[in-house]
């Protein structure tokens, strides 16, 4: 019996229409037989890449080698790149030189895996992940391999944990995870075991002929199992976000068994070329495309469809942006499908995969449905209002308010132009009749005016509220930073990475653009409201600049899984409050200890994380006063090694003991200062942080010393008055000590006088 | 802190008060010279060095007069002791201070008392100086041993309390500056 992919393609085969890969078949095939040609607008030449030029995700630098790469070097999300076919493939990292084994020994993985270093799997490789070699000690037999992810960027460690108690059926298993010291860039990066595909990647069995699946086999080949994946993924709140032609692999040699690949080494929907989003993330960058929901999954499966049944992508001579446009204006099914001649079988679920609308489009119910040969309602495309003339801008004609939206959105000093000279107003009034959109515009452009020379009434703002109002549904685009509210998380942790700051976010909390894209929309979710909620806490901690907040604590609190960025811990993987006090313990022996073990990362990491009320701590620490501040310091870390239940911190305590010397200082008594610098040691050796803290800040001994102090200072007065009052300024020493001989003469002589006068009346009366 | 200033005394008021001294002083007289006359004669004329003594005296609390009656009064006790356990009369006291040997004694008393004033307080103010340096020097230790062991901000509240006194003065000195003649 023919494996699933065999019979699809021999029946490819018959129609004349397809190559036939088989296994080991060293793609000799020729591509498509004239017999169908494609038209020229389908089919790319070989060597025509899909203008990328304007995307988000073409905006982004090439991936590089991770084996190769630098600490700390930025990553970037996947190029999208074309093959003759022009369906985009997400760009993975090209062949390496290969490892000496010897320097580079295997990386043991929670005390199971062994992952090699010199033993790379190119061809497993995903986008923002290196794959490698792995050897299971439990059960040597075991066809395994691992991906070794980008230091830093957000990975989706919530749903790794799910993975690793259930298995997902239509994706690639997983078996474990974790941080690892990844010896060639000397940093812990995390690691992810997978079962090893055996059949390998679905587009390489085709080698250099067009994917194509005959559509009798569609459905039960990438279909079923990829509905599968979306259905388990959607019964545990996830969405896979990962879903192209390029993602899918055999798991048996057999070719039997096809699945999805990982989602986990990226935020969502990261690496996806901008043709398998929806419209509303598409506009998105990359990092802010959101989580997303199984509609969006099934919106990837509809555009893999398509490919899978056609072969090539009928849209590859278009650019991003272009084929954006053409989405608005037709729809995805039209713009894709218009010119194709698409089974009638097929037309149905294409269609509803590919709706536009998220509550037209097929669910995993109406799939179901189709799968097991039910029909369903045909959907009813409703025209989109066309406007009488197209709007000029960029060169280009725009017949859709999306389109002039995401176009403004790419050129904001010629969009401020237009939109100040009044002729998006006389558009929308006379081409699309919107006359309460057009006063909505009005309205943003006199709002601007008021502020004008403030930043809320900047270009940028205004530019962003105009194209907000023109297309609510779009992400929020300021400054080349565009995001949906469910992506603000992830596009903040790679826009750190990548800038090293937070600049734009940060105007884009402080102007509160989230409450106006908010209003913006036609209805009102609970999922609107929680994003409002989620903002508004998060402008209330960009607002203060102490430890513990800032942008630094919106980053950990939107991205829960996030390692600690801390440049302290820049060679450990912290992302975890359980792991960091140890974390921290560990480094504490190579670092420079005169510096103090805490910034901004690590305030805000363990503010996000620490479920105790630490506010107070928080407070201490940010003090200007050195000495204040130490004792935040040490207060907060034993509190985290007493509530963790950390039986020992030698290196930490050691670090702390010795920066403490300000806050003995606090103490003003040298006696308390010398005992307490004594004692320090002994503690330090114990390798408590509470007790050095109860040491350092004991409530009796600081009383104690402030009320004898207290008493010094009074006694010092008085010796100070008697002294001034004997040889102060203005005292005549001499005088006064002769005035004192006259006092004391004067006395003596009535002792004198009282003594004679007793004898002679004791004499007289004798 | 500063003593309230005592209201100057008018030159009219310290002529009433005077006045009202002497008074006092001549009710006192008359009625001693009733009841004890041969005593106040003795005691008058025996005592005089004394009241020379209390004219010239100018230290502040007439330590003078005070070493000077003392010891005088020992010179003049004896005979009024006479005139107390014999004939109290006035010939009596006229009869011991008729006598220049009497007057003598009391007056030699006196002149010892003048004696003591002028030698004893410079002897014992040398001795009053010596104790004051070695208790300045005991207090300027304490203060050291205090700075020793609370460091110098123990001495801040020296330096704060001498600021006080500095503005209430100056404050003291702008509202005079400011009252209407």
């Amino acid at each position: 019996m023919a494996n699933a992919l065999d019979q699809a393609v021999e029946t490819a085969a018959a129609q004349k229409d397809a190559a036939v890969p088989v296994e080991g078949d060293g793609g000799a095939s020729a591509p498509a037989t004239p017999d169908t040609p494609a038209p020229q607008s389908k089919t790319p030449p070989p060597d025509a890449a899909p203008a990328q030029e304007a995307s988000g995700a073409t905006q982004a630098t090439p991936v590089k080698d991770t084996s190769g790469e630098k600490p700390g070097e930025k990553p970037a999300p996947a190029k999208a790149k074309a093959k003759a076919t022009g369906i985009p493939v997400a760009e993975r990292n090209g062949p390496q030189a290969p490892l000496d084994a010897a320097q580079f020994p295997p990386v043991e993985l929670n005390g199971r895996y062994m992952i090699y270093p010199s033993m790379a799997l190119p061809e497993l490789d995903s986008p923002q992940a290196m794959a490698y070699s792995v050897e299971d000690r439990r059960e040597p037999g075991r066809q395994l391999f691992a991906l070794i992810c980008k230091p830093g960027l957000p990975v989706r460690t919530s749903l790794m944990r799910e993975l690793k108690s259930q298995s997902i059926q239509g994706m690639i298993p997983m078996a474990d995870f974790g941080p690892v010291l990844w010896s060639p860039i000397d940093q812990t990066a995390v690691a992810i075991v997978f079962d090893r595909p055996l059949g390998g990647r679905f587009l390489d069995t085709f080698g250099d002929r067009p994917p194509r699946v005959n559509e009798y086999e569609l459905g039960k080949l990438i279909l079923e199992p990829v509905a599968h994946a979306i259905s388990e993924l959607q019964a545990i709140d996830f969405a896979h976000r990962a879903i192209r032609l390029d993602h899918l692999f055999f798991m048996d040699k057999e070719r039997r068994e096809l699945v999805v690949g990982e989602c986990l080494s990226s935020p969502p929907g990261y690496d996806q070329p901008v043709i398998y989003e929806p419209l509303d993330r598409a506009y998105a960058m990359p990092s802010g495309r959101g989580y997303g929901m199984s509609y969006d999954d099934m919106y990837a499966l509809g555009i893999m469809t398509v490919f899978a049944l056609l072969g090539n992508n009928p849209v590859a001579r278009l650019g991003d942006d272009e084929m954006l446009a053409a989405k608005a204006e037709f729809g995805s099914y039209q713009c894709l499908c218009g010119n194709e001649r698409i089974p009638m079988a097929l037309i149905e679920p294409i269609r509803g995969l590919l709706s536009d609308e998220e509550f037209e489009r097929w669910n995993m119910e109406a799939l179901d449905q189709w799968l097991n040969g039910q029909k369903k309602t045909p959907i009813q495309r409703r025209p989109a209002t066309k406007p009488k003339t197209a709007f000029k801008f960029g060169g280009r004609e725009h017949m859709t308010t999306r389109s002039v939206a995401h176009a403004f959105s790419k050129n904001v000093p010629e969009a401020v132009k237009i939109i100040k000279n009044g002729k998006l107003e006389q558009w929308i009034n006379s081409s699309l009749g919107e006359t309460v959109l057009a006063d909505t515009i009005t309205g943003i452009i006199a709002t601007c005016k008021v502020s004008e020379g403030s930043p809320d009434g900047s270009d940028d703002i205004l530019v962003a509220k105009v194209c907000i109002r023109l297309d609510p549904h779009a992400p929020i685009r300021y400054k080349n930073f565009s995001f949906l509210p469910d992506g603000f998380g992830a596009a903040l942790a790679v826009e750190y990475l990548r800038k090293g700051n937070f600049q734009i976010p940060g105007e884009i909390l402080a102007r509160d653009l989230l409450s106006f894209w908010v209003a913006a929309q036609e209805h009102r979710t609970p999922d609107l409201t929680s994003h409002e909620r989620t903002f508004q806490t998060l402008r209330g901690f960009a607002k203060i600049n102490e430890m513990g907040y800032g942008m630094e604590r919106c980053l950990y609190e939107l991205n829960r899984s996030l390692p600690c960025q801390s440049e302290i811990l820049r060679t450990t993987h912290v992302d975890h409050i359980d792991d960091f006090i140890t974390s921290l313990d560990q480094v504490a022996d190579h670092v420079d200890t005169r510096s103090r073990p805490m910034d901004k990362h690590i305030a805000a990491f363990v503010a996000t994380h620490f479920k105790y009320d630490i506010a107070p701590h928080l407070k201490a620490l940010s003090d200007s006063k050195e000495e204040t501040s130490l004792i935040g310091l040490l207060s907060l870390y034993a509190l985290i090694q007493w509530r963790m239940k950390v039986p020992t911190l030698f290196g930490l305590s050691s670090w702390l003991g010795g920066l403490l010397a300000p806050a003995i200082g606090t103490y003003h008594s040298r006696t308390t200062r010398r005992t307490i610098e004594q004692e320090i040691p002994a503690l330090v050796r114990q390798g408590s942080l509470p007790e050095l803290f109860d040491l350092i800040d004991n409530a009796e001994r600081r009383h104690i010393d402030t009320t004898d102090f207290e008493e010094a200072q009074v006694a010092f007065a008085h010796a100070e008055e008697e002294i001034e009052s004997t040889v102060g300024e203005g005292v005549d020493q001499n005088k006064a000590a002769l005035q004192v001989g006259e006092r004391v003469t004067a006395t003596i002589a009535i002792i004198l006088s009282m003594i004679a006068t007793t004898v002679i009346i004791f004499v007289q009366t004798m | 802190m500063a003593m309230p200033q005592q209201p100057s005394q008018t030159p009219d008021e310290r002529r009433k008060r005077g006045r009202s001294y002497l008074t006092w002083f001549l009710i006192v007289f008359a009625f001693l010279l009733v009841l004890a006359g041969p005593t106040v004669v003795v005691f008058g004329l025996g005592m005089l060095p004394t009241l020379v003594a209390f004219f010239i005296d100018r230290t502040k609390q007439k330590s003078n007069s005070l070493c000077v009656g003392s010891i005088n009064f020992i010179g003049v006790f004896p005979y009024i002791m006479d005139l107390w356990s014999g004939i109290n009369d006035f010939n009596a006291s006229l009869i011991i201070i008729g006598d220049i040997f009497n007057l003598l004694v009391m007056y030699s008393a006196a002149a010892f008392g003048w004696f003591l004033f002028l030698t004893m307080p410079s002897i014992i103010s040398s001795f009053v100086i010596v104790l004051q340096q070695r208790k300045v020097a005991q207090l300027r230790g304490e203060q050291k041993d205090l700075i020793d062991e609370w460091g110098a901000e123990v001495a801040a509240i020296v330096e704060v309390q001498k600021m006080e006194k500095k503005e209430q003065h100056m404050e003291q000195g702008m509202e005079g500056m400011e009252t209407p003649f």
